[in-house]
């Protein structure tokens, strides 16, 4: 078992989360903020999320579970990886040589095979309908966990589009859990200091609003004041990691590793945001509906993402962050064997695969397989409720204990009849 | 002493003990006023915890402007009301924001996003707004008016927008009939239906699924028109209710049926009639004629939910007035009454109900009789040991909404004059500065706006956004300028507390502004800089 991830170690409460928030927020009002996060939140060791979307659905036959030479195969090869016995697609060769640091779950079976309902009932947990609307993975994490001690968003969302905050996201938790959307890789709006104020100006101004404000919230009720302080400081702290963002200045030789392309840029961002203390990075890729011509276009949209997923986890690894880190790397659905007369393939939640690595992750395992013809699962099959629990698990949550408090109304953080998946976790 | 000497003198006192002993309760019931009755309740009830002071005349004044004008007072209007030395100079300032223009504008913005949730604007609901309040329209007639709109009638059309607003579909998603049936709930009876619409609710034993279905044969029976001649707004189209709609647990298969009801309330027969003779003024799409039902179920509903015999309908307002005024519930949340979730102050509650009920739902008397308690004139200063919110002991921070943000930080600024002349399309025009604090400080749609939030959207817009920072740029006659021009620290200090926070400042934040304005570069800048932070303080974020 990795020694840094215990599940059920520290099944946090809202309470320590809001805790520790107003305590990051005396942190920032008592002169200085916290010191730059990368060191810190490598000693903290703390958990974070990295959560790889391929929206549209990533066809399952062509990257984590091919059945070549059957009927649905398609006409790519397999080939085989550092794990004796188990193959994937050929066209994910980096990959396959990392196959022993993430565990694949291939028997997901999912209820929605249209993306409007599925994208957001997949990111949700689909827990049972209860007449509200569930926080997404990230919201539910960024609450129930809070930021790290970097002070940063703790649920950032890189994109390609449009970027800005996404309330929706948080669900019935309401818009402060929603992200923070980085669009086509760009910082919010109002972001940067403007020119015309020097940054010996800004911190002098600052300390005058701090000192107005400490004045004024001492004989008070405390919780409004530190909230405030505590979004001025996130600002000031995301400022001071605006290096992240100018991807001019990255090394050429990196960028090329992760790929000259959207998803190769966007997962090298995400890297930074994590390595920079956010608790949970979504990246985004879309383009993955490949209902027609779809051996083409997954050639370069299977392509790009074994090549940005290889050199993210190997950088993870490389930092040591990978102990800490959940990684998820998944879509809506998977894609039907039967391929349509427009060469493509349609969507389908029966038998697919996600893969997950990292932080309480069982490196190096498969877990459940589907049929010969990858039509169906055979044997057990999981829903994304079941993912839900593992990944909690995997974060030192509980989800048998630990509950949303929705007004009053205490509410299951995963769907309150399914359980972890067994073999997934370390 | 002679006998009988003492008792001559004695007599005629026994009279006036007794009447001064039965003064109290003689006139106490008949002439104690509402604001009297309810500081007597919350007292009782805080019990030995102690009260906070009453709020400062600064505190007092800024509240009530930001509550009642929808802005913050002028420097000039606070220095005024700081030096008045008369003791009912609180009382008159109520009555004297309660005549001016300005209060029915406030009273519209206010429910506008109590109602609407930021789902959008709309110019003839925000005119029905102001007039109804203008004219003190009763509550009870203005929810009617909502309930069921009497489009064909032009001063009452912009009462669509509550209904028609939420048959808008956004996004992927169907029109939402549940949605608005829940708001009915919501808005009208304090009861949030939602969890009971395919099923009992699961944690509120009093929702029952009738309950929602009740509401939702009314509302799901609504299509959404545009304007045509006889209505000027979007309006729906009331479909006929031939028989009861059929509805099932999710739980069960037995099948149950009912006629629209309101939530609680006896079932609404639905009337039989003969082919052809349903209509009382048959719908023409050629001619544009809206056409009206014989039987409407949305007439039916509003009748009787919006009446003094529905206990609910008073006690939601009664709570939502209160709320308005105090920042919290006497229950909380808002939309979630039923026996097992009790008001705070459950006599006070009936008191406002039975009371607003009497003064035939006078809105504008209750909010000036709660204006008028010591419980909303307290300070928000916590008294010794602190003190629970839901004794209302202190006063709570209440969240300023975008609009009446950006008409105090126009107004504080000095740049209202300036930026209300300009073109729309100019960066510093009405239009765009009411775009961009609607973007930083707004809610999306469908939230609601119910406590102070900070976040860092607008965080970020404080800080960074270059048309914010404009407003604290020396310009001729504006704020920074005037304080400029005033030279001396403690001068500057002065105006710059009075203008923006209604307040002086204490030696300490006198002390504060002068090592500040020394310590820069420049006087210019630093003024600017000064403004900034009061404008970006927590004080001035939120009506405290």
């Amino acid at each position: 078992m990795n020694p840094l991830c215990k599940p059920n170690e520290h099944a946090l409460s809202r309470r320590q989360w809001l805790g520790g928030m107003g305590g990051a927020a005396a942190a920032g009002a008592l002169g200085g903020l916290v010191s730059p996060a990368v060191g810190e939140v490598l000693k903290q060791k703390e958990k974070q999320v990295l959560f790889i979307w391929l929206d549209g659905g990533m066809s399952q036959l062509e990257s984590w579970d091919p059945k070549p030479n059957t009927q649905f195969g398609g006409p790519f090869r397999s080939i085989p990886t550092k794990l004796p016995g188990i193959h994937v697609s050929e066209l994910m060769p980096r990959m396959a040589k990392k196959m022993d640091k993430i565990c694949l779950v291939r028997a997901m079976r999912t209820q929605d095979n249209s993306h409007s309902a599925g994208v957001p009932r997949i990111q949700r947990g689909d827990p049972k309908n209860r007449g509200v609307i569930y926080p997404y993975f990230g919201s539910a994490v960024a609450q129930l966990m809070g930021p790290t001690a970097s002070g940063l968003p703790p649920y950032v969302w890189v994109k390609p589009g449009s970027g800005g905050f996404k309330p929706t996201d948080a669900g019935f938790l309401g818009p402060k859990y929603g992200a923070l959307a980085f669009g086509d890789g760009q910082p919010p709006p109002n972001f940067l200091r403007p020119a015309t104020l020097s940054p010996e100006q800004d911190t002098a101004r600052n300390e005058l609003r701090r000192a107005f404000n400490f004045n004024y919230a001492q004989p008070r009720r405390k919780a409004n004041n530190e909230a405030n302080t505590y979004v001025f400081d996130t600002a000031e702290i995301l400022l001071k990691r605006r290096e992240i963002f100018d991807t001019s200045k990255y090394p050429q030789k990196e960028k090329d590793r992760y790929g000259n392309h959207l998803l190769g840029q966007h997962m090298l961002i995400g890297r930074k945001l994590l390595e920079a203390g956010c608790r949970f990075v979504k990246v985004n890729s879309y383009g993955w509906d490949t209902h027609g011509d779809h051996f083409n276009g997954t050639v370069s949209l299977v392509n790009r993402f074994d090549q940005a997923f290889a050199a993210v986890l190997e950088d993870l690894e490389a930092t040591g962050q990978l102990d800490h880190t959940l990684v998820i790397a998944m879509s809506e659905f998977g894609r039907t064997p039967r391929i349509n007369g427009h060469a493509g393939r349609d969507h389908w939640p029966e038998a697919w695969t996600i893969a997950l690595a990292g932080c309480g992750i069982n490196a190096g395992a498969v877990i459940g397989a589907t049929n010969a013809q990858g039509t169906f699962v055979k044997g057990d099959e999981y829903d994304i409720g079941h993912m839900f629990h593992t990944w909690f698990r995997a974060l030192g949550i509980n989800p048998d204990a630990v509950e949303f408090d929705n007004g009053g109304q205490p509410l299951p953080i995963a769907h309150d009849d399914m359980g972890v998946i067994p073999g997934v976790l370390a | 002493m002679k006998p009988g000497a003492g008792v001559s003198v004695e007599r005629p006192m026994r009279p006036i003990i007794f009447i001064c002993a039965l003064l109290p309760v003689l006139a106490g019931w008949a002439a104690e006023s509402l604001s009297q009755r309810i500081d007597k309740l919350i007292a009782a009830k805080a019990g030995r915890q102690p009260l906070a002071e009453p709020a400062s005349d600064s505190e007092f004044l800024r509240r009530v402007y930001l509550d009642f004008t929808g802005q913050i007072p002028t420097a000039e209007g606070a220095r005024k009301f700081l030096a008045n030395p008369s003791a009912d100079k609180r009382a008159k300032l109520i009555d004297q924001l309660f005549a001016d223009a300005r209060w029915a504008e406030t009273m519209a913005d206010r429910f506008h996003v109590l109602l609407m949730e930021r789902r959008g604007e709309e110019e003839e609901w925000r005119k029905w707004l102001v007039a109804s309040f203008k004219a003190n329209k009763p509550w009870d007639a203005m929810a009617r008016e909502m309930l069921a709109p009497e489009g064909t009638d032009a001063a009452k059309a912009g009462a669509w927008f509550f209904i028609t607003k939420r048959l808008e579909k956004y996004g992927q998603n169907p029109t939402d009939h549940p949605g608005l049936t829940r708001d009915v709930g919501r808005m009208f009876m304090g009861v949030d239906l939602q969890c009971a619409q395919c099923h009992r609710h699961l944690t509120v034993k009093d929702y029952k699924q009738l309950d929602f279905q009740g509401l939702y044969a009314a509302y799901s029976n609504l299509r959404l028109q545009n304007p045509n001649d006889t209505i000027k707004v979007k309006w729906a189209m009331e479909s006929l209710l031939k028989k009861e709609m059929e509805f099932g647990s999710v739980f069960s298969e037995t099948k149950k049926t009912t006629g629209p009801r309101v939530p609680f309330g006896v079932p609404i027969t639905i009337p039989e009639f003969k082919k052809g003779e349903e209509w009382a003024v048959k719908p023409d799409k050629k001619k544009g004629v809206s056409g009206r039902l014989k039987f409407s179920p949305l007439r039916e509903i509003a009748t009787r939910m919006a009446t003094p015999e529905n206990p609910y309908f008073a006690r939601n307002i009664a709570n939502r007035a209160w709320f308005l005024m105090m920042g919290r519930g006497l229950i909380e949340p808002l939309d979630l009454t039923h026996t097992k979730n009790p008001p705070s102050h459950p006599e006070l509650l009936d008191l406002l109900a039975k009371e607003l009920v009497a003064h035939k739902f006078d809105l504008k008397w209750l909010f000036r009789e709660l204006a008028r308690t010591q419980t909303y004139q307290r300070s928000s200063v916590l008294p010794k040991g602190g003190a629970p919110e839901h004794l209302f002991a202190s006063a709570k921070e209440r969240p300023i909404a975008a609009e009446p943000l950006l008409r105090s930080v126009l107004l504080a600024t000095g740049e209202r004059d300036r930026v209300t002349k300009l073109d729309e399309e100019d960066a510093h025009s009405l239009k765009s500065f009411g775009d961009l604090f609607q973007g930083a400080f707004a809610n999306a749609p469908r939230e609601p706006e119910l406590a102070v939030t900070p976040t860092l959207k607008a965080a970020l817009f404080l800080r960074n956004n270059e048309a914010l920072l404009w407003l604290v740029q020396r310009r001729e006659g504006n704020l920074v300028d005037r304080l400029i021009k005033l030279k001396e620290p403690a001068k500057i200090a002065n105006e710059a507390f009075l203008t923006l926070l209604a307040r002086n400042p204490s030696d300490a934040e006198r002390a504060m502004v002068k090592s500040f304005l020394q310590k820069q570069p420049t006087l210019q800048n630093a003024v600017g800089d000064l403004v900034w932070a009061l404008l970006s303080s927590t004080e001035f974020f939120v009506n405290h």
